[in-house]
C-alpha cells in the first residue's frame, strides 16, 4: 500500500495514535516557571531590603492598630470599590493620591538645591534678571511684530549679556547689581518674590487660559501668593525653616490644586479624589492617635535622620544626605547636558537625514554607532571621563561637572534612540499638512513634531535618567569621594553620590551596616528610582488617552 | 561606474528640485541650514564619543607596553600590580570568563523559555502584567544587585550547605545571570514575535500541538534573533562592574573557584582606579590597558551580534 512507508510517516505531525499532552503541559508550565523565576527572585530580595531598612517588627500593637485602622483599611476598601465598580474614577484617584507624594519628592529636591547651591539671595537676583530678558523679548515682539532675521535673537542674546554677564572688570550684570544691592531683604521676602511671585503669575496666566477668564486668572495668581505668605506664617509652628517651607509647601500644593480644578471643571471622575482625602486624613488621623496614646511606630533605618545627616562610624548616626544632594546635582548637569544634544541628534536622525547620497552613508554609520554605543560598558565611559575631562580638560578629580558629564555621555545613546522613537511616532499626515501650508522644516519640527512628540521623548528620557542615578562604575573611575561629610556647595566641588556611597558602605563587616544602614541606603535609591519611573508612566497614559 | 556614484548623482539632482521651502527669504534659508548643520552635530558627537574612547584607551595603553610587553600582559599568570608590579591579565581574563559561563547558565535557558511563555503561551492580560515586572529587573541599579548578592545570596548559599566565602564567584555570577534575564527575554520575545502567524498556521494545519510548534516552528525560525540576544547579554556580563565588585572579592586566582573570591577584569579595573595613582605610572596605564581589553571584547560581540542578527535572519514576506 501506498501509505505505508514507515520511515516518512515520523516525520508527520500527529503520527502517533494520541497527542502526548503531558509533555506539552510541563513545556508550559516549566516556561511560566523560568518567567516567575528571576521575578519573584527579586521581588523576595527586594522585600528583604525592605524590612532590614524599615524594621516593622519592632512596632507596637497599637500602633498597627491605629494605622490600620484609620488610614490602611478605609484606603484599601475604597480602592476594591474603585476596582470593581469605577476603573477610570481609580486611576484619578491614584494620580491625585500619587502627586502630592511626587510633589513632595521633587520640592524637597529644589529646597535643597537652594539650602546648597543658590542660597536665597543668588536665587533672588537670578529670578529677576532672567525676568528681565524676558520682558525685553515680549516688547521686543511687540513692538516689532515682524522682525528682520536675526534682530530677535540678537536683541535677546544682548539683554542676556546685560543681565548676566556685564563687562568683566567694569561694568556689574544685572544678577550681581541686584545681589549685592539687595542683602538688606530677608530670606523669607527673597523666597516669597523670587520662588512664590513666579510660580503665582504662572498659575494665573493657566488658569485664565483654561477659563478664559481674566478674573479667574487674577484669582488664582492671588491665592497662590497667600499661600506663599500663610506657609511663611505657618513656618514656626512646623518647625521648618520658613524660606524652606515655601518652597515645598507651594510644589506640593499648586500641581495637586490644579490637578483637582481640571478634574473638578470636567466633570468626570469626580469621585475618584475621594481617595486621597480618605488616605491622607486617614493618615493624619493615625499620627494624632499614634501621638496621644504614646505607641511606638518601628525602629526604623530608614528615617529622617538617616536622610539628613553625613556618614558616620557609629551605624546609628550614618546618614546619606551629602550623597543625596550629590546625586541630585549631578542629575542636574546630565539634564542639562544630555538631553538637549540627545534630543538634537535624534530630531536630526528622523527628520532631516536623507537616506542615501554621502550623507546617507555617514547617517547610517552614525546609527550603527549609536547602537554599539549603548552596548559599551560603563566602567570604559569612567575610563574616558577620567581620561577627558581630569587628564586632558583638567577638572577637579570627582567633581559634580566631571560625574555629571561623564554618565551623561553614558546615557547619550539610550536617550538618542528612546527620542527617535516618539520623534518616528508623530504620524507623517501631520509633516505633511505643515508643509502644505508653506512652513519650512525647521518650523514644522518646531511648531508641529516637537509638541506631539514631547510626552514620548520625556517618558523615554526620565527612564535613561532613571539609569543615571543607579550608575556607580563610572564614579568610581572618576574618582567621586567614597565618604564626603559635607554636601557640594558648587559644581566644581568634589562630590559623593547616592550609589557611590552605597558602595562604601558594603565594605564595612559590621551587621548593622549590612542589614541596616546598607538596606537604608538602598531603599531610598530605589525609592528615588521608582519614583520617576512611575512619573514617566503617568506622563505616558495621561497623553496615550488622548 | 559604480552604483554608489550613480546612487549619489540621484540623490543631488533630488536635492536640486526640492521645493525651497524657505520662499526667497535668502537669510531664512540660511537659518534653516544652520540649524540643520548644528543637528547634525550633536548627532555626529556620538561618532566622537567613539573615536574619543579608542583614542584614549589606545593612548595610555600604548605607554603601558611600551613598558611592560604585550607578550607578558596576555601571557602572564600573575595579576598584582601593587606588590611584584607583575601585570598578566590571564586570571583575570579568565575570572571573567567563569562569571560570564556560570551567568549564561542561568540567564540563557531562563530567558529562553520566558521569551517562548511570552510570546507564545501568555494571555494579553498575563503578558501586561510579566513584562513591566521584568522590566523592573532590568532597571534596578547594578550596585544593589551586588548588595542583595553580598547581604542574601552569600548567606542563603551557605545556609544550604555550600562552603562559600563572605567574597565569592558563585553568588556574584547568579546575581549577573538575573541581571541580565530581561534581555535575553525582551530581544529574544520580539524576535519570536516577529515570527509570521502563517507560519504557526502551517504547522497547526499539518497536525503539530502548540508544544511542536513552538520548539519545532517559533524557536527555530526565530533562532538568529534569539541568539544574538544571546551575544548581547553576555557582553553586557563581560562589562558588569558592581555586582563582582560588591560581592565577588579582589583576588585573582588563574583557576577560578566557585566558592571563594576571584576578581574579574572590571572588579581589577575598579580596585586599581580606587588606589592612589600617579598620572604616569605603569599601575594607572595598566587601567587603560584592561579598559582596552574589555572594549574591544564587548564591541565585538555587539558587532557580531548585530551581524548574527542581520545575516541569519529569516526573511517573510
Amino acid at each position: 500500500m501506498a501509505t505505508e512507508t514507515p520511515g516518512r510517516d515520523e516525520s508527520w505531525y500527529g503520527a502517533g495514535e494520541e497527542v502526548d499532552r503531558i509533555r506539552g503541559a510541563a513545556f508550559k508550565w516549566a516556561c511560566l516557571g523560568a518567567t516567575l523565576f528571576g521575578i519573584s527572585m527579586v521581588f523576595v530580595l527586594l522585600l528583604y531590603v525592605a524590612v532590614d531598612a524599615i524594621r516593622p517588627f519592632s512596632a507596637d500593637a497599637g500602633w498597627y492598630l491605629a494605622v490600620g485602622l484609620a488610614a490602611v483599611v478605609p484606603t484599601v476598601a475604597l480602592l476594591a470599590y474603585y476596582v470593581r465598580r469605577d476603573r477610570e474614577a481609580g486611576w484619578v484617584g491614584a494620580t491625585a493620591t500619587a502627586l502630592p507624594a511626587f510633589c513632595l519628592l521633587v520640592g524637597s529636591g529644589v529646597a535643597i538645591l537652594v539650602i546648597e547651591v543658590f542660597p536665597p539671595h543668588e536665587w533672588f537676583a537670578v529670578v529677576p534678571a532672567l525676568g528681565a530678558v524676558v520682558a525685553v523679548w515680549a516688547v521686543h515682539q511687540r513692538v516689532r511684530p515682524d522682525p528682520v532675521e536675526f534682530e530677535r535673537f540678537g536683541v535677546v542674546a544682548l539683554a542676556a549679556l546685560v543681565a548676566f554677564v556685564g563687562v568683566p572688570g567694569a561694568v556689574p550684570s544685572l544678577e550681581a547689581a541686584l545681589q549685592s544691592a539687595l542683602l538688606w531683604l530677608n530670606w523669607p521676602t527673597m523666597m516669597l518674590y523670587s520662588f512664590a511671585g513666579p510660580i503665582a503669575l504662572a498659575t494665573g496666566i493657566l488658569i485664565a487660559r483654561r477659563h478664559e477668564s481674566r478674573r479667574a486668572g487674577a484669582v488664582a495668581t492671588t491665592l497662590t501668593f497667600a499661600a506663599g505668605v500663610v506657609s511663611i506664617l505657618l513656618a514656626p509652628a512646623v518647625g521648618v525653616d520658613d524660606y524652606l517651607l515655601v518652597v515645598v509647601a507651594l510644589s506640593v500644593a499648586v500641581p495637586t490644586a490644579l490637578y483637582a480644578e481640571s478634574v473638578l471643571r470636567s466633570g468626570e471622575n469626580v469621585s475618584g479624589l475621594a481617595l486621597p482625602v480618605v488616605a491622607y486624613v486617614g493618615i493624619a488621623v493615625a499620627a494624632v492617635v499614634v501621638e496621644t496614646y504614646g505607641f511606638t511606630g518601628p525602629a526604623a533605618w530608614l528615617d529622617w535622620e538617616f536622610l539628613t545627616e553625613p556618614h558616620s562610624r557609629f551605624p546609628q548616626r550614618a546618614g546619606i544626605y551629602p550623597a543625596l544632594v550629590g546625586s541630585i546635582m549631578m542629575m542636574l548637569v546630565i539634564v542639562v547636558s544630555a538631553f538637549p544634544v540627545g534630543v538634537a541628534a535624534a530630531l536630526y536622525l528622523e527628520e532631516y537625514a536623507p537616506d542615501n547620497g554621502a550623507t546617507g552613508r555617514v547617517v547610517s554609520i552614525i546609527e550603527m554607532n549609536i547602537g554599539n554605543l549603548a552596548g559599551v560598558p560603563s566602567v570604559v565611559y569612567g575610563l574616558l571621563g577620567l581620561a577627558l575631562f581630569i587628564r586632558y580638560a583638567d577638572m577637579n578629580t570627582g567633581s559634580v561637572v566631571v560625574g555629571g558629564l561623564t554618565v551623561g555621555l553614558l546615557i547619550l545613546p539610550i536617550v538618542i534612540i528612546s527620542a527617535q522613537e516618539a520623534i518616528r511616532a508623530v504620524p507623517d499626515s501631520m509633516r505633511q499638512a505643515s508643509y502644505g501650508m508653506g512652513a519650512t522644516r525647521w518650523q514644522t519640527v518646531r511648531n508641529v513634531v516637537l509638541p506631539e512628540a514631547i510626552p514620548g521623548i520625556l517618558t523615554g528620557t526620565i527612564l535613561a535618567f532613571g539609569r543615571a542615578i543607579g550608575e556607580t562604575a563610572p564614579l568610581l573611575m572618576i574618582g567621586a569621594a567614597a565618604v564626603v561629610f559635607n554636601a557640594p556647595g558648587a559644581f566644581t566641588e568634589q562630590f559623593s553620590a547616592m550609589p557611590r556611597q552605597i558602595f562604601a558602605w558594603s565594605s564595612e563587616p559590621s551587621a548593622e551596616f549590612r542589614h541596616g544602614v546598607l538596606a537604608a541606603g538602598v531603599v531610598t535609591l530605589l525609592v528615588v528610582l521608582l519614583s520617576m519611573n512611575a512619573a514617566a508612566i503617568l506622563i505616558r497614559n495621561r497623553y496615550q488617552r488622548r | 561606474m559604480s552604483d554608489a556614484s550613480a546612487d549619489d548623482r540621484r540623490a543631488e539632482r533630488e536635492d536640486r528640485d526640492r521645493p525651497a521651502f524657505a520662499g526667497q527669504n535668502r537669510v531664512r534659508s540660511v537659518k534653516e541650514r544652520a540649524i540643520e548643520w548644528l543637528l547634525f552635530g550633536c548627532a555626529a558627537l556620538s561618532v566622537v564619543v567613539t573615536l574619543a574612547i579608542i583614542a584614549t584607551l589606545l593612548f595610555d595603553a600604548i605607554d603601558f607596553f611600551t613598558r611592560v610587553s604585550p607578550v607578558a600582559f596576555f601571557t602572564g599568570t600573575n595579576w598584582s600590580p601593587k606588590i611584584d608590579q607583575t601585570y598578566g591579565v590571564l586570571p583575570l581574563l579568565t575570572n571573567t570568563l567563569a562569571v560570564t559561563a556560570l551567568s549564561a547558565l542561568v540567564a540563557v535557558p531562563v530567558g529562553t523559555a520566558s521569551a517562548a511563555y511570552l510570546s507564545e503561551y501568555a494571555s494579553d492580560r498575563v503578558r501586561s502584567i510579566l513584562k513591566p515586572a521584568l522590566e523592573v529587573l532590568a532597571g534596578i541599579p547594578t550596585v544593589v544587585y551586588g548588595f542583595f548578592a553580598l547581604v542574601y545570596l552569600t548567606p542563603a548559599l551557605r545556609a544550604v550547605g555550600l562552603p562559600v566565602s563572605t567574597f565569592n564567584l558563585l553568588s556574584a555570577s547568579i546575581m549577573v545571570g538575573v541581571m541580565i534575564i530581561p534581555m535575553v527575554s525582551s530581544l529574544s520575545e520580539d524576535a519570536m514575535s516577529a515570527v509570521p502567524d502563517s507560519l504557526r498556521q502551517g504547522a497547526y494545519g499539518l497536525g503539530a500541538t502548540k508544544f511542536e510548534v513552538t520548539t519545532g516552528v517559533v524557536i527555530p525560525a526565530a533562532v538568529s534573533g534569539i541568539f544574538s540576544s544571546f551575544i548581547l547579554a553576555l557582553s553586557r556580563a563581560i562589562g558588569e562592574t558592581m555586582i563582582v565588585v560588591v560581592a565577588g572579592g579582589m583576588s585573582p586566582k588563574l583557576i577560578p573557584s566557585l566558592f571563594e573570591s576571584s576578581q574579574p577584569m572590571t572588579a581589577a579595573m575598579v580596585q586599581l582606579a580606587s588606589s592612589d595613582l600617579a598620572g604616569d605610572g605603569a599601575a594607572y596605564q595598566a587601567l587603560f590597558a584592561i579598559g582596552l581589553t574589555l572594549f574591544v571584547i564587548t564591541f565585538s560581540m555587539n558587532v557580531v551580534s548585530n551581524v548574527v542578527a542581520a545575516r541569519y535572519r529569516e526573511e517573510y514576506r
